[in-house]
């Protein structure tokens, strides 16, 4: 299929439903409002699955499309368009299953794997810690084989979308008296359970995405450890490799959209006649379009044309871009964007305050900052 | 940019010919034994046109690989200018201007300002042209049009330059015989294509000395490239480099295809270029220390090349505007 047939497909798709049956979700659960509109969207994640959207960029032999990467770009740019959805499952189509698809066993992939391409297994993130966050090796969840299976005791914290999730992948110490990476464990954990216990953070955007989670002697079974129990690190590096690749690009396809509505903005504020003011929406313009290029670009490589940092570049680059969107979102409005009104923050106004998030999860600007500067330069480590 | 196996073993095979018959420092004067094997022996100069016209028949995405390399040592030889104006003639009707370009018998330049046409004669005056001293054809912008003028039709008078790796000349026209190969615009991204190239290939190289310059200097007890803050500000200007040499190595391909996107993106890939390059050359010399502000250092080479690439042929404040305008148009 040409790509031209492919991007009438996606639209005619989209538009078929986003302006019938799921008009009500258009817009809706993007950062700062995941919690609108759950049950439709879990509904919408469904019917992605029906329409053969989720698992677009897997292998076929996990059950994918194996679509190439233009498709993807296609399917995320016409996605936006069409005012889709924040996708309530992006934890598991991104990261749980393309982990256990290139980690676990075949008969993890065939317990795991069709639950997500179904939209029906709603998937979270258990790394952070109080006590761990940049250094994720200091995790001290632990991870205990008994006879009916791993009991899990600990906490996790700014773990998002659990309040709707059904599963989770933690990692774990299981190696008791272990230090560091080693000694950790990669498990698959089911969520609704006594032994786990959710409760909400109120995030500076008034709204709830991250939670604490308590484990409580929490059990999961014996198999359900993605690779060789005590080795969780390398998969759990694994998994952030695919959260800082491909995944961003759907992400970056939907700050198309937050730009328009700053131009907007800009327009009906009558910010825009300012030539300080054009210039910075140039600029933002101008950013967007590189974000797009670094994409393909990092798309394009192989192993040996890679840099080894492109994931970590282009976190840098789309994490700040977004963040100064946010700011000049914010500045096009002047005095005006300061009130609230009735219902809640504005689009613009969440934009702005969710922005800030960018820059902290999946490896805050000052980490990405410490790989460029070791892996790609070799620069030794900072020993101050 | 990213290279495919064949740019991989272009690449490698010019690092070792500029690091061999082009090092940086050799670029403060002019070089004629180093023209000729530019041209002649790696026949550069026709790298993009097609066989058939005489030239290796490779594309746009090779020309700014040889671009990027030549960068890297600040080649002061007018490959640019004469590559880009040698693809610019294979596409026109102008052909029959092409072979002493290709032999190196003939330099070219781009001679872009105030010039008017009055039947085929060109008359005008342009300040600061690239390469013009040493041409022997002259491609002007008339608004939409472009013509090739004969070098020795205009008064040519060298200036002393900023850059002392990029020769600039004053073209003078009055009444010259003018004959129209083509459109200003298409060149004028072609153009803004190549120095973009040339100035991610500039810009890597002196990052790369920094950072090999980091490794080694010692102050209190320790490599300065264990400092965080060093450490940081190179990670910075990576991402900044990285970022730019991404929209080259679109704007490359795009040029090469002649894709309808070419004219949105050529001039943000300038932009773009040149804002990574100001930066990384400015804080190569910050992060030198005195030595980096010395005339022995090549630091300030690479600054001066920055600034001067930045603000000939549009400054990235207009470049940008002019891809928005033309980007959010339709
Ligand atoms: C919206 C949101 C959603 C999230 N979702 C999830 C999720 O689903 N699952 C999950 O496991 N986690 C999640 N996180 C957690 C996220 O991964 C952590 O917040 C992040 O790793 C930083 O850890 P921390 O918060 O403990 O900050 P710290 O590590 O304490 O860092 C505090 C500050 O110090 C800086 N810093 C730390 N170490 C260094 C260093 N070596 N050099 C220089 N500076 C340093 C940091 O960059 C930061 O600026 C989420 C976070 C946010 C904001």
């Amino acid at each position: 299929m040409s790509l031209a047939d492919f991007r009438g497909e996606v639209q005619a798709w989209l538009r078929e439903r986003l302006d019938g049956k799921f008009a009500a979700v258009v817009g809706t659960g993007g950062p700062g409002r995941e919690h609108e509109h759950v049950e439709e969207r879990k509904a919408w994640e469904q019917e992605l699955a029906r329409g053969g959207w989720v698992g677009l960029g897997w292998p076929r032999d996990a059950g994918g499309r194996g679509a190439s990467i233009e498709e993807q770009v296609v399917f995320y740019e016409e996605y936006a368009r069409a005012g889709g959805p924040g996708r309530i499952n992006h934890l598991g189509e991104q990261l749980a299953g393309p982990t256990i698809a290139a980690f676990g066993t075949q008969e993890q992939k065939d317990r795991f794997l069709p639950g997500i391409l179904q939209g029906t297994d709603i998937w979270c993130q258990g790394y952070s810690e109080p006590g761990a966050g940049s250094d994720l090796a200091a995790v001290r969840t632990t991870a205990v084989m008994r006879e009916d299976g791993w009991h899990i005791d600990g906490q996790k914290v700014w773990t998002s979308l659990t309040q709707y999730a059904d599963w989770c992948f933690v990692l774990a110490r299981s190696d008791a008296g272990s230090e560091r990476h080693r000694g950790l464990s990669y498990l698959l954990v089911p969520m609704r359970q006594p032994g786990v216990e959710v409760r909400p953070i109120v995030q500076l955007t008034g709204t709830s995405e991250f939670n604490e989670v308590f484990f409580d002697d929490a059990v999961t079974a014996a198999d359900n450890v993605v690779g060789e129990p005590g080795a969780g690190w390398r998969v759990a590096m694994g998994t952030l490799a695919f959260e800082r690749g491909v995944s961003t690009l759907g992400q970056q396809v939907g700050f198309a959209h937050d730009l328009d509505q700053v131009i907007a903005a800009a327009i009906s504020s009558g910010a825009v006649e300012h030539d300080a003011v054009k210039d910075q929406i140039v600029e933002a313009w101008a950013g967007l379009q590189t974000l797009r290029h670094s994409a393909l670009r990092t798309l394009n490589n192989d192993a040996s044309s890679s840099t080894g940092v492109e994931a970590n570049v282009s976190k840098l680059l789309w994490a700040n871009w977004h963040q100064r969107l946010g700011e000049l979102a914010m500045s096009v409005q002047g005095a005006a964007a300061t009130v609230v009104d009735g219902d809640g923050f504005s689009p613009l106004q969440t934009m702005f305050l969710a922005s800030r998030a960018g820059t902290i999860y999946g490896g805050s600007n000052e980490v990405q900052r410490n790989i460029i500067a070791e892996r790609f330069w070799g620069l030794p480590k900072d020993r101050a | 940019m990213t290279d495919s196996a064949d740019t991989a073993e272009l690449r490698s095979t010019l690092r070792g010919f500029f690091e061999q018959h082009a090092p940086t420092r050799s670029q403060l004067a002019d070089d004629p034994g180093q023209w000729k094997r530019l041209t002649t022996e790696l026949g550069l100069t026709g790298l993009a046109v097609p066989e058939e016209q005489g030239g290796s028949g490779a594309s746009y995405v090779e020309l700014a690989v040889v671009l990027e390399e030549a960068g890297r040592s600040l080649l002061r030889a007018p490959l640019l200018s004469t590559a880009v104006a040698a693809v610019v003639l294979a596409d026109s009707d102008a052909g029959d201007l092409l072979p002493p370009l290709l032999d190196g018998s003939m330099s070219a330049a781009f001679v872009v300002g105030d010039v008017t046409v009055d039947g085929d004669r060109l008359t005008g005056s342009v300040a600061q042209v690239v390469d013009a001293a040493a041409a022997g054809l002259l491609l002007v912008t008339v608004g939409d049009a472009l013509y090739a003028v004969d070098a020795a039709a205009a008064t040519i008078r060298s200036l002393e330059a900023l850059d002392p790796t990029r020769p600039l000349a004053a073209v003078e026209l009055d009444g010259a015989s003018g004959r129209r190969v083509g459109d200003a615009a298409h060149a004028l991204d072609l153009l803004h294509v190549a120095l973009a190239a040339e100035s991610v290939g500039a810009a890597r190289a002196v990052l790369e000395m920094t950072v090999a310059y980091l490794t080694v200097r010692e102050q209190f007890g320790r490599p300065l490239g264990s400092f965080q803050a060093l450490r940081h500000r190179v990670a910075d200007l990576t991402v900044e480099l990285e970022a730019a040499t991404s929209t080259v190595w679109y704007a490359a391909r795009a040029a090469a295809e002649r894709a309808p996107d070419l004219p949105v993106v050529a001039p943000l890939a300038k932009a773009t270029a040149t804002d990574a390059f100001t930066h990384i050359a400015g804080d190569a010399i910050q992060l030198h220390g005195g030595i980096g502000f010395t005339w022995e250092h090549d630091a300030h080479l690479y600054f001066k090349r920055a600034w001067t690439t930045a603000l000939l042929h549009d400054d990235a404040r207009t470049l940008r505007r002019t891809a928005f305008d033309r980007g959010t148009r339709g």
